[in-house]
């Protein structure tokens, strides 16, 4: 036991210390923000002045309502965003996205082309013509009969701005409908109020009536299959590396004439783990406590906040199947590692394993809609698979106890299995050094050794 | 302790790897005390051997016997080993690999600090303590890989080529500590293919060859067993007398002369009639004592 611990203590201390952990733990958050931020800021970037258009109204009367319709739009989105003012902490990226284009492309400079009883395509030739001398991005043509059939044309000079594309087209649809509901004699004002949509609340069934589930232990779970999954890439190399290093270094030889192989592989793995749930409880800690303070700013402003509804046994079991789903692949890279000599054939065949925990994680897709499927209960014992898929179950369908710890005991002796197998392959391999080893020969190292 | 104990018994001992048998029933003894060479050319099976004692490797068959009982885990804490391929943790500091070591043979941490400036100050490596190994020169590395051997004071020393890449001053060192080691009762295994370093230093010795043993006993024995036919000849003209292969069975030159093996039943007086007939002028004719090295290429050239 005391050697077990000299090989964590000494994994982990010297990663711990080292530069490279310390450069992570800071920029890691900050690459990951950046991701999230840097997208929105290119997007919002404005380029160049309001788009001009001019509109060549043949309806007579479309023009001062598509003008309010452009212009005042921003009004508008305002008074819609009050009333769903709730939801907007769960807008999907898509639906951000699509509100970045929005307030870019919210400058219209518009412009009216009266037709005075000119041709349209004389008009057309001379629009073209500014459009291409460049003191206009485009015009648009409402046909006569736009109210009732007709097809209004936009000629732009840049038509791949979906952007201005999309709102132009909204634009018009909002004064048309209003044009049409107007001549119907119908306030527009009304309509928008009786069609105010329904909230649907999702309630799930248990023993002392429906609990609300909005769908956070759902979130969790994805969060935590996020996190397992970098965990795994990040420190999955590092396992890969620190037992290759030990080969290339020739200092293997060392360690195995003072301390068993089990002990040592198991060691290593440990130490690496502490490595990763250090840096990890930096990370939680400082999201928590920015989260905190988020939550504080939110709730004295009198937002109705509240914590996320799920039952403590289930982060219990978070953590359970988290460290699962971290040691299972770290020992499929120990495996990698003690069969192979050099770093770089390490990562060459450790490219496939990236794969297998991206299979786990999409899996939650029909492991959710059908929890208690038999493709669900088989893949929750699949190991590779179990950490995602049986946490989906816990959260959405929560299985009886035993699948639970079956579950964890299949892949913590998996755990244990490839463990004690790394460790024999090490040794055998270091004896052998410098050659290349086959799959055949690595199953005759397993069982002589 | 007396020189009659064993430290290390090897029982008709066979490892094979695959189709490549590495030590074919191989008995030794090691006796405690004394400085044992295991000797033998390249791919002789010595470091298969020594990696059995020290538990790396089990034997197919045949059976390991240290300090009078099988080879366990519980007694490696009792083994000192240098192996031939060694390295150190590139970026951790010296002292700190040290203390890590010592750990890994059950050395408390206190008593390791102690020991580790001692033989950092003894093997003139004391203001290195504080610097990664990547700093080290070669040398001053395998110094360092030789207090991890040391640290735990085992009472069995097996080093692999210690000498190999140090300097004639280090050499010098490391053999007076070895010799210290002795006083104190240690037993020492020493694999080397120097064979003037081996001469002078083991007291017994083990020649294999092709996995087996080809040659055993101490270096008296050894030797005097040699002895009557290997002759020193420092002379001018007769080489020809010296080509006939029923004479002589080997030829070795040096700057100052030639030494010469004696063939089977030939005796000295013959080959010295022979050479005066052959019309040399001799200026040394001597009866010696061949050295480790001429045996050692004789027994091996002779399988």
């Amino acid at each position: 036991m005391k050697k077990f611990f000299a090989v964590v203590k000494r994994e982990y201390i010297q990663r711990v210390r080292s530069r490279m952990f310390i450069l992570i733990t800071v920029l890691g958050p900050l690459m990951v923000s950046m991701f999230g931020v840097v997208p929105a800021l290119i997007l919002s970037i404005r380029t160049g002045g309001p788009v001009r258009i001019a509109v060549v109204d043949q309806t007579g009367k479309l023009y001062p309502v598509l003008y309010d319709s452009l212009t005042d739009h921003a009004d508008m989105q305002g008074a819609t965003a009050g009333q769903a003012h709730a939801n907007v902490l769960n807008k999907s990226a898509g639906q951000r996205l699509e509100q970045i284009g929005d307030q870019q492309e919210r400058r219209f400079e518009l412009e009216e082309v009266r037709p005075q009883q000119r041709p349209l395509h004389e008009i057309k030739k001379e629009l073209s013509a500014r459009v291409l001398a460049k003191n206009l991005d485009g015009y648009l043509i409402l046909p006569a009969n736009l109210l009732q059939d007709g097809k209004p044309e936009y000629f732009g000079r840049n038509t791949g701005d979906v952007f201005t594309t999309k709102f132009l087209r909204e634009a018009l649809n909002r004064a048309v409908r209003q044009e049409r509901l107007t001549e119907a004699n119908i306030d527009a004002r009304i309509v928008q109020e009786l069609s105010e949509p329904v909230q649907l609340d999702a309630l799930r069934v248990s023993a002392d009536g429906g609990v609300r589930d909005s769908g956070e232990g759902f979130a969790l779970v994805f969060g935590a299959g996020f996190i397992m999954y970098l965990t795994i890439l990040l420190y999955g190399q590092m396992t890969l590396g620190a037992i290759i290093e030990e080969k290339e270094t020739r200092i293997a030889e060392i360690l195995f004439s003072s301390v068993k192989p089990f002990t040592l592989m198991m060691g290593k793995l440990v130490g690496i783990s502490l490595v990763a749930l250090t840096q990890l409880a930096i990370w939680g800690l400082a999201f928590v406590a920015f989260a905190v303070y988020g939550v504080g700013l939110l709730a004295a402003r009198g937002m109705p906040v509240h914590l996320p509804n799920v039952p403590l046994v289930a982060f219990v079991y978070f953590g359970l199947f988290f460290l699962l789903g971290y040691f299972v692949y770290s020992t499929i890279y120990a495996l990698i590692g003690s069969m192979v000599t050099t770093a770089q054939e390490g990562g060459q065949l450790s490219m496939p394993v990236v794969f297998l925990p991206f299979i786990g994680f999409y899996l939650f897709i029909p492991v959710s809609r059908s929890p208690d499927s038999s493709l669900a209960f088989w893949v929750s014992l699949v190991p590779f698979f179990s950490p995602m898929t049986m946490l989906t179950r816990i959260v959405t369908q929560t299985p009886p106890f035993w699948q639970i710890a079956l579950s964890l005991l299949v892949g913590f002796g998996t755990v244990a299995l490839f463990t004690w197998v790394a460790a024999r392959i090490y040794r055998v391999g270091m004896l052998m050094a410098g050659k290349k080893a086959t799959i055949p020969e690595v199953v005759r190292w397993v069982r002589q050794a | 302790m007396s020189n009659q104990q064993t430290t290390v018994l090897i029982d008709k001992v066979t490892k094979r790897f695959g189709e490549f048998t590495a030590v074919s029933s191989l008995s030794l003894e090691v006796r405690a005390g004394r400085i044992f060479g295991l000797l033998g050319p390249n791919g002789a099976g010595k470091t298969t051997t020594i990696r059995m004692i020290v538990n790396i490797t089990a034997p197919d068959t045949g059976a390991i016997t240290v300090f009078g009982r099988l080879i366990t885990p519980e007694l490696q804490d009792r083994i000192g080993y240098l192996p031939e391929e060694r390295g150190l943790y590139k970026k951790m500091k010296v002292g700190d690999q040290l203390k890590f070591f010592a750990a890994l043979k059950n050395v408390d941490a206190k008593e390791a600090d102690e020991r580790i400036d001692r033989w950092l100050g003894r093997l003139k490596l004391a203001e290195w303590k504080n610097k990664k190994s990547v700093s080290l020169s070669k040398g001053m590395q395998q110094k360092v890989q030789f207090i991890t051997a040391i640290l735990h004071e085992p009472e069995l020393l097996i080093l692999d080529e210690p000498f190999s890449g140090l300097d004639p001053v280090n050499v010098e060192l490391l053999k007076e500590i070895i010799f210290e080691e002795r006083a104190a009762g240690k037993t020492i295994i020493l694999s080397t293919h120097q064979m003037e370093l081996a001469e002078k230093i083991c007291d017994d010795i083990c020649l294999l060859n092709r996995s087996h043993k080809v040659l055993e006993g101490s270096i008296r024995e050894v030797k005097r067993a040699y002895s009557r036919n290997a002759v020193a000849l420092r002379m001018e003209g007769g080489e020809e007398a010296l080509s006939d292969q029923s004479l002589v069975s080997k030829i070795e030159r040096h700057s100052d002369g030639i030494e010469v093996l004696l063939a089977g039943k030939t005796d000295a007086q013959t080959l010295l009639q022979r050479l005066l007939a052959a019309g040399a002028k001799i200026e040394r004719f001597e009866m010696i004592e061949p050295s480790l090295n001429t045996i050692f290429i004789e027994k091996v050239s002779e399988a």
